[in-house]
């Protein structure tokens, strides 16, 4: 087994349990070993505390950084907002002022960066540590015939010379983590888009949300899969107002991608918390009856 | 604008300390290399989808140092989504959204945010958490074979965001 130190930050741990409970049981199946870091705080968030001060934003992330420098290992984070946080971090600290002003604030609480762990989003690692075939291969019912509409979002890709994730102009991450379920990725017309969560008015992010649902709604997709869990809000709560605003109900269940790999690797449906979205993902029940019906006993041996 | 500008109202007059303010930001000062191109806004889902906000014209502002006419309650800072596209297609890598953002730092020094915005920072200095805890997430976690959340060491954050050296002072105790 291959460790790594998680970063679970405030969203998922707090808001979206089902999610962390996906990943603490999903990522063991593909061979990666989760280790606790004891004493982590927010990253801090790459929107609000950023743009108060940032050099007590940089400090605080490389804080967090320091825990896993502790231990030796990467550190992963199952947030895009995290990634977005910890990585550029990582990337001005390699500014050796910068570092020592931050060194500087460190010496407070008695630590020093030195910028020995490297920062992974939970989709490059899977993709990086364990590859898309031992992904399919923990696969117990693929999910054949689910048209999954992706959404990157903004922080796992960019900007791509610090994140270093994926082409942000044609990545495949996501296609091929979702391909390896047995399902159909669909690309968008409006793939592109932000979730628009950190914009502080209403019209830009509805009127976006919009015309990213509509799309989806058009290539006749299922479920819209993404792996940040602020983008995941922007979908749920977020697009019962768009309904309201324009009279529209998509009705666009989404769905985060590690939930989705737990069901396709067997977990019951009503394990995973969706009755706690207010758009479920009930297309997913099909394969429930499906695999019942065919091999119940099968499992996969450790 | 100055009596010196007179009858010509036209005339633009650089405000250099509130481009020195910028620059001690980190990443301020990169508005600097800005020929005003515009590939930010091409893909900006802020000026697509908004009449008033146009990170081209931001960074012009900032050039010229009109900065009181972004350091403002509302301001139209706050319509950036962050997506970082601007910073992706930057070809003198400025990075808009980061000169934004330490523009947003000029505006927290004067005490000025939106009150969503206030409330979450507020909630991170208290808590060390953006997302507050209580016993209801703890009930959750359960449910799903989870531990509690472990409270954050408080002590030590906020030994970290004092802005002066303060806690330098009180560790030669």
């Amino acid at each position: 087994m291959k460790r790594f130190a998680f970063f679970p930050g405030c969203l998922i741990p707090a808001r979206h349990p089902a999610m962390e409970f996906a990943i603490r049981h999903t990522l063991p199946r593909l061979g990666i070993e989760i280790v606790d870091l004891e004493g982590a705080s927010c990253c801090p968030d790459p929107i609000y505390f950023k743009s108060k001060d940032k050099l007590s934003w940089l400090s605080v992330a490389a804080r967090n950084l320091t825990l896993a420098e502790d231990l030796g290992l990467d550190i992963f984070t199952n947030c895009s907002g995290c990634t977005a946080t910890l990585s550029e971090t990582y990337h001005l600290l390699q500014d050796e002022a910068l570092r020592a002003r931050v060194n500087e604030r460190l010496k407070r609480i008695g630590r020093q960066y030195r910028g020995t762990s490297r920062i992974r989003h939970i989709a490059t690692l899977v993709r990086n540590e364990a590859g898309y075939d031992a992904v399919r291969e923990s696969v117990t019912r693929p999910l054949e015939g689910l048209r999954v509409a992706i959404h990157y979002g903004c922080h796992l890709l960019k900007p791509s010379r610090i994140m270093q994730v994926d082409d942000p102009n044609n990545p495949s991450v996501l296609e091929n983590l979702v391909t390896a379920l047995g399902a159909t990725p669909v690309r968008h017309r409006n793939w592109y888009l932000c979730c628009g969560k950190a914009c502080q008015t209403d019209d830009i992010p509805a009127n976006m949300m919009h015309d990213l649902l509509s799309t989806v709604n058009d290539e006749r997709a299922d479920i819209l899969c993404m792996i940040c869990p602020t983008c995941f809000g922007q979908f749920d709560h977020g697009q019962m107002k768009v309904a309201k605003r324009f009279g529209e109900d998509f009705h666009t269940a989404p769905i985060y991608y590690f939930q989705l790999l737990a069901f396709a690797q067997g977990v019951p449906y009503d394990k995973l918390g969706f009755e706690r979205q207010r758009f479920k993902p009930e297309c997913l029940l099909r394969f429930e009856t499906a695999a019942a019906g065919s091999s119940p006993s099968e499992s996969r041996t450790e | 604008m100055t009596e010196a500008a007179g009858d010509r109202g036209d005339l633009v007059r650089v405000n250099f300390d509130f481009r020195r303010e910028l620059a001690e930001k980190i990443e301020g000062d990169l508005a600097s290399f800005c020929y005003q191109c515009g590939a930010c806004v091409g893909d900006c889902p802020a000026a697509t989808y908004s009449d008033e906000f146009n990170p081209r014209e931001i960074m012009l502002k900032v050039l010229y140092g009109l900065g009181e006419e972004l350091l403002v309650k509302d301001s139209i800072l706050w319509q950036c989504t962050n997506c970082y596209n601007c910073h992706e297609r930057c070809p003198q890598e400025v990075k808009p959204v980061e000169v934004i953002i330490s523009l947003k730092n000029m505006l927290a020094d004067r005490g000025i945010y939106p009150d969503p915005v206030a409330k979450i920072i507020k909630t991170f200095e208290e808590t060390g958490r953006t997302t507050p805890l209580n016993a209801a997430v703890d009930r959750q976690r359960k449910r799903f074979g989870l531990p509690p959340m472990s409270p954050v060491p408080m002590d030590e954050i906020r030994k970290l965001i004092e802005p002066q050296d303060s806690a330098r002072e009180a560790a030669k105790e």
